[in-house]
Formats: structure tokens, C-alpha cells, sequence
């Protein structure tokens, strides 16, 4: 009986989430699934038939979509280790830290709550030829650089701003797992005359392992997901440089109002995320079966 | 147990449901304030907010509609708020075309009246008097105009104007032609040649212009390929192959990567070179002259005629085009809706736009009445041009993606420099790709 009236309080409190969630999620991923097989335009609905697999094949012969494909691995290759280790490094520094810790807590993190849509106008005033940035290589002699304005820098630049603005949230990460380490573990390490690499590499990184991991994953589907500093920067420019998959859904979807093209793009990327994530996460899940194997027979 | 569960989600789900999309409403006399018996009721879309100077004129122009027409029409205008890159309002058109929700009366950006004439979206409105057309800008009818039929009439009309600073024009001993005589492709090039020096010692450029992304660079630069004779699309709005790729058209993207190699503008965009003297010209939407006057007063500003190819035939080729009023095909009242789109373009609404946002007005009468485009040279010298020479943009149905490949092609050969004819015929492809749709 306490069983029952805890299955219907349990859905009461869930039942609100799951309407929302079919409603704004599961809804309108059943649908994109059903327009990719089909020519929908959005200005045109009723002419809708289904076309099967064509979608597909358009997408994989558009020069443009592997471009913007090729630009956004790109964006994850600099960010995910950057962003990551970025993180791990501030974590350790403010752990490190006495006098004004909160401070620098909050310094790091305020990027994070600022809009991307204004840090993204921001650095356009540091990154403008006249700007900040380059008055200040000035200094130094060197010549003034294009930036966000060159087509050979300007996606390398976007990934330094997107990486300095989302760093501050997995530093906090990092930092919550630092201070959960059990500070035993480091007495007995200095007993032991422990060097300082040492107690990083066989205390630190071991305990930190499972947060890696998570943020890894979080870090990479973020990158993947790159639109608002382009859209904003760029506007995908110049020549295409920093054209992402998710701007070319984008601009597919709601400047052309191809809804079915749109849509077979966004089965193709989330198919291609999920890959990923799965091979990560079996990836990093081996290694951590392997360590308990070993760890076993060592016993 | 499992049952229960199921039905719990169920029930959660259709009241969740019910909740959200409400029902669709059908508006009763004494709904709306205003709104009474016998009155036609005209429900319209804007794409601003009404906290805004261009919406505050449209609401009183809207106000002055229901009075005039009261006891016969009442039209019920909704604010719908739209990011830069028209997103927002598009979007809820797009949904309410699925869901069938359409008002009476929309607008439309001028660009897009094609798109939405052929995709059923409007509908021709009702036959207006000759004396009514006439009082319209002849590029606010062109731009309305789809297969001789007519779908929509501007809010407003706008123009981009070949801006100069005649203190700089002055030290270099350079006189400003007539609007009918204009500077040619090579006569422009000779006068940057010759400003270059002067503009190198201002640590500025002859030329303040960028190719941004977005409607701008189709906006400002299209009138280059129309005075040199080329097109990007057929006049039918169907075929681009020959067009778009024309040798005509590659004269015009090479001469804009001549501007680039000789260092007559700046191939990264410098914030307000022009409006900071370091450049001489400056091509930009005709708020540019608002904005010297009231923010850059010791700029001495001009406004040139727009230049011409040495091949120009003495035809329209000066940019226009702007958001305008249409009947919805929805709408099963064309008469009352072509009364309050003719009213919301008349003289009265578009002096009203212009005190509030400084946007040209779309009627002859407008023009006359508001003595700054006649007293002051510079309103003057934009509104001649685009009197006599304003014409649309191209008219196809798909025009984001020829826009976006103007731009493209723009970039890709003038800053990058790559090979004009690679870059046209692969934007030929692509726009052939989304024309497929309206030709099989």
C-alpha cells in the first residue's frame, strides 16, 4: 500500500517534468527524425512528401557541410584539450592560493554567467585591428594581426575566447573534486617524502579521474555545439572558416526554410556526437575495469 | 502498478497539453478595445516591438486607421519582436503558415514578397486606382510587383548613398558630378589612385567599405553588377546559370578585388574610418547622414551619385528596397486589408516613420511635405536617386540563398582573392540546388 501512494506521489512530482520534456524534447525529436525522410519548406507545408533517403545523400555531397564539419572538429581539437587542462590548472592554482581565494573564484567565473552574445561583442573590440590586442603587440613590434577578420586565424581565435569563457565552470568542477580529496592521503604522502609531481600524478589525478572524464564529455558536446560566437564574430566568415555544423543547421533551417534538409543535418550530427560519446565513455570505462583487474590480482 | 503509472503520465500529459496550446481564439466585438459591432475586423502583424520608435509609429498609424475607418473596419495590430537577422518574426510566420494562424495583414521584407508570393503565403491585393499606383516610388511598386500582379506596398523605401567628406575631396582638388553624371568604374579608380597618398598620410584609406555578412554587401553592391549591365537571376526568378557566372558579373567581383590589392580600403573592417576622417568615401544606408549630423559634426559631408560601370546605359541600378504591408492568403477580406496596407504605406504613416526613425517614405506626397529633402542637399541628392534610378533587388524565390551567395562570392574573391569564375559557378550550384524546388 506505501508502495502505491509512493508511485503516485513520485509521478506527481515527475509528471510536470515529463510533460515539458515530451512536449519541448521528445516531441520534437520524433518529428526532426520524420522531416529528415522528407522535402519539408517551411513555406510551403502542404507540398511536403516523403523523399526517403535523399536528404541524406545532398548532405553528404555539400561541399558546404563537410567545410563546416572539417571547421568544427577543428573547434573541438583546440578546445577540449585547452578548456580541460586550462580548468585543471586554474583548479590547482586557486587550491594553492591563501589570500584571496574567493576573489579569484568569482574572476574566473564571471565569464561563465555573462551572455555569449556579449562576450562575443567584446572581444570583437579586443580583437579589432584597432583594438586592445593588437595595440598592445604594437608595443612589442609586431605588425597588426586580422584576428577574427583573417581567414587563417579566425577560428583559432574564436576557440581561445570560447576557452577563456567557459573555463571558469569546469575549474569550479575541478576545484569541488580537489577539496573532496581525503587531505590523509597527502599526510601520508609527505611522510613518505612524495615530490610534488608525484602527489599530482598518484594522488590528485587518480581521485580527479571520474571528474575528467565528465568533463571531457561536456567539454567536447559544448565545442561540437559551436554557433553564437561565429554567428555573432563571423558570421561564419570569412570564406567559410568558421561555418559550423550547427550554424549551417542553422541557417538551413531558418534562412532558406529547408526543414527537411535541417533536419537530416541535425540526425547526421546528433548520430555523430553519440558515436563519440559512446566511444569515450568505453574508452575511459576500459581502462577503469582494467585498473580493477589489476588492482585484484595485485591482491 | 505499472498501469497506473502509465495512466498518471497520460493524464499529465493531455492536461500539460490542453494547458499550453490553448484554444485557437476568434475575436468578438468588445474583445478588443475599440473593436464594435459591424466593424470588419483586420488582424496584422509587425516585425518590432512596440516600445520602439518605428513601432510607436506604426501604432499611430494604426490608431488613425481605426478612426478613419470607424464604425467600418478595425484593425488589431500585434507586435512581434525580431532579431538582426529578421529571426523571430520569420520564424512565427513560418509556424502560424503550418498551424494556419496567419492575420489578415503581415509584413514583409522587400526581398522576400517573391518568396512568399510563390509559396501561397499572400495573396494579390484587391486593384488599386491608377491614381492610387502613381503616388507610390516606382521601386516600391517594382519591388511589390510578382508575374504583373500586385502583393505589397512599403512601409518605407530606403537607399544607400555613396557618402563622401568633401574637406578631403577639396584638398585634392576633386569636384562631385551630377546625379546623372556619375563617376565611372575607372574614373572612381583614378580618384582613389589620386587619394591614396593623401588618405596614407591621414594614417586612413581612400575607401571606409567591408563586404560584411548578411543582406548589406547584396544590398550595397548588387547596383555594381546592374550598371554594368550583368543580372544575378533571370527576370522570371527561375534560372541563374548564365547570370549569376556572367562575364559581366566577373568584371564586377574583379574590380572589387582591385580595390582591395591596392590598398584602397582596409581588408579588415576599421571601426568609423569614415566618420573619424581617415577615409573619403563611404558607401552606407541613408541613416549614415542622420548619424554624421548628429554625432560627427565637423565631418563635411557629401553625397555622390553612385558610380557606374564605363559600360552604364543610363538605366536603374541604385539600391533599394524595405519591409512592406501584404495580405495574408488566409485573409477572406482583401478589401479591407488592402485598405489598411494602402493606408499603413500612404503619405500620412510614412511622415509619421520618418520623424520617428528617419527611414525614407514610400510616397511622392511624403517627400514633398517634409521640407529636409528639399532644403537640406544631402536627403535631397539620396532621395533623386532614388527617384530616378532605385531598383529592386533580384526577384526569386530564392533570394536568401542568392544574397548569401553574393556575399560569398564577394569574400572569397575580393578579400581571398581566389578565382572569380570557380567561386560563381560553385554558387550557381548552390542556388540551382534550392531552386529545384520551384522548377520540377
Amino acid at each position: 500500500m506505501k508502495n502505491k501512494s509512493n508511485s503516485i506521489l513520485g509521478m506527481a512530482f515527475f509528471g510536470p517534468a515529463l510533460v515539458l520534456m515530451t512536449i519541448f524534447l521528445f516531441i520534437p525529436m520524433i518529428l526532426t527524425l520524420i522531416y529528415s525522410f522528407t522535402d519539408y519548406f517551411a513555406l510551403n507545408p502542404k507540398l511536403t512528401h516523403f523523399v526517403w533517403f535523399e536528404n541524406f545523400s545532398a548532405i553528404f555531397k555539400d561541399d558546404l557541410f563537410t567545410t563546416a564539419f572539417g571547421n568544427t572538429v577543428k573547434f573541438v581539437l583546440i578546445i577540449v584539450p585547452l578548456q580541460t587542462l586550462g580548468a585543471l590548472g586554474l583548479a590547482l592554482l586557486i587550491n594553492r592560493v591563501t589570500v584571496c581565494k574567493r576573489y579569484f573564484k568569482v574572476a574566473f567565473f564571471i565569464p561563465v554567467v555573462m551572455s555569449l552574445a556579449v562576450v562575443s561583442n567584446l572581444w570583437m573590440q579586443i580583437y579589432s585591428p584597432e583594438g586592445i590586442l593588437n595595440t598592445m603587440l604594437s608595443n612589442f613590434g609586431v605588425e597588426p594581426q586580422p584576428f577574427i577578420y583573417g581567414a587563417s586565424q579566425a577560428l583559432p581565435s574564436i576557440a581561445f575566447m570560447s576557452v577563456w569563457q567557459g573555463v571558469g565552470y569546469q575549474m569550479i568542477i575541478f576545484l569541488g573534486g580537489l577539496q573532496a580529496i581525503n587531505p590523509a592521503l597527502y599526510e601520508a604522502a609527505e611522510m613518505d617524502h612524495a615530490s610534488s609531481w608525484s602527489r599530482f600524478k598518484d594522488i590528485t589525478l587518480p581521485e580527479l579521474k571520474p571528474l575528467c572524464v565528465f568533463v571531457f564529455i561536456t567539454v567536447t558536446i559544448g565545442a561540437f555545439r559551436m554557433i553564437v560566437q561565429p554567428m555573432v564574430m563571423t558570421g561564419g566568415g570569412p570564406s567559410h572558416s568558421t561555418y559550423t555544423i550547427v550554424y549551417d543547421i542553422y541557417e538551413t533551417g531558418t534562412v532558406n526554410w529547408e526543414i527537411g534538409l535541417a533536419s537530416a543535418m541535425a540526425i547526421v550530427f546528433t548520430v555523430f556526437v553519440v558515436i563519440l560519446t559512446i566511444i569515450q565513455t568505453v574508452l575511459t570505462k576500459d581502462k577503469e575495469d582494467r585498473h580493477e583487474k589489476k588492482k585484484a590480482k595485485d591482491i | 502498478m505499472k498501469r497506473l503509472s502509465l495512466f498518471m503520465a497520460a493524464l499529465s500529459l493531455v492536461a500539460g497539453t490542453l494547458m499550453l496550446t490553448g484554444c485557437a481564439k476568434k475575436v468578438k466585438p468588445g474583445d478588443v478595445r475599440g473593436y464594435d459591432n459591424g466593424e470588419q475586423y483586420i488582424s496584422m502583424w509587425v516585425h518590432t516591438i512596440e516600445d520602439t520608435p518605428e513601432g510607436s509609429a506604426y501604432k499611430k498609424s494604426v490608431e488613425s486607421f481605426n478612426e478613419k475607418y470607424n464604425g467600418k473596419y478595425f484593425a488589431d495590430i500585434e507586435f512581434i519582436p525580431r532579431n538582426d537577422s529578421g529571426g523571430g518574426y520569420s520564424d512565427k510566420i513560418n509556424a502560424s503558415v503550418m498551424s494556419g494562424d496567419l492575420p489578415d495583414v503581415i509584413t514583409v521584407d522587400g526581398p522576400n514578397v517573391s518568396a512568399y508570393a510563390a509559396n501561397g503565403i499572400i495573396q494579390p491585393l484587391a486593384a488599386l486606382t491608377d491614381e492610387e499606383k502613381s503616388s507610390y516610388l516606382e521601386s516600391i511598386i517594382e519591388q511589390g510587383t510578382i508575374d504583373g500582379k500586385l502583393y505589397a506596398l512599403g512601409a518605407m523605401e530606403s537607399s544607400v548613398g555613396l557618402y563622401c567628406n568633401k574637406a578631403i575631396l577639396k584638398e585634392a582638388g576633386i569636384d562631385i558630378p551630377d546625379k546623372d553624371h556619375p563617376w565611372t568604374f575607372s574614373e572612381f579608380a583614378d580618384i582613389l589612385k589620386k587619394l591614396k597618398p593623401i588618405m596614407d598620410a591621414k594614417n586612413g584609406y581612400p575607401l571606409d567599405m567591408t563586404f560584411p555578412v548578411g543582406e548589406s554587401s547584396i544590398y550595397y553592391y548588387a547596383p555594381f553588377i546592374w550598371s554594368n549591365g550583368g543580372d544575378l537571376i533571370s527576370s522570371d526568378g527561375l534560372r541563374v546559370d548564365g547570370y549569376f557566372n556572367s562575364e559581366e558579373n566577373a568584371e564586377v567581383f574583379k574590380y572589387f578585388r582591385q580595390l582591395v590589392e591596392n590598398k584602397y580600403m582596409s581588408a579588415t573592417p576599421v571601426e568609423k574610418l569614415f566618420e573619424s576622417g581617415r577615409a573619403a568615401f563611404k558607401f552606407d544606408g541613408a541613416w549614415e547622414v542622420n548619424t554624421v549630423y548628429q554625432s560627427y559634426g565637423d565631418i563635411d559631408l557629401g553625397v555622390a551619385p553612385y558610380i557606374v560601370s564605363d559600360k552604364w546605359d543610363g538605366g536603374k541600378y541604385t539600391p533599394t528596397g524595405s519591409w512592406a504591408y501584404a495580405a495574408t492568403s488566409k485573409t477572406e477580406h482583401i478589401e479591407a486589408a488592402t485598405e489598411l496596407v494602402k493606408w499603413m504605406s500612404g503619405v500620412e504613416s510614412g511622415i509619421l516613420l520618418y520623424e520617428n526613425t528617419k527611414s525614407l517614405p514610400s510616397t511622392y506626397d511624403a517627400y514633398d511635405s517634409i521640407t529636409i529633402f528639399e532644403e537640406d542637399a544631402n536627403y535631397k541628392a539620396l532621395y533623386e536617386q532614388l527617384r530616378d534610378y532605385g531598383h529592386p533587388r533580384p526577384k526569386t524565390p530564392v533570394y536568401p540563398q542568392v544574397s548569401i551567395s553574393f556575399q560569398q562570392v564577394l569574400e572569397d574573391v575580393g578579400l581571398s582573392g581566389r578565382d572569380v569564375k570557380d567561386e560563381m559557378d560553385k554558387s550557381v550550384e548552390r542556388i540551382n540546388a534550392k531552386l529545384k524546388r520551384y522548377t520540377r
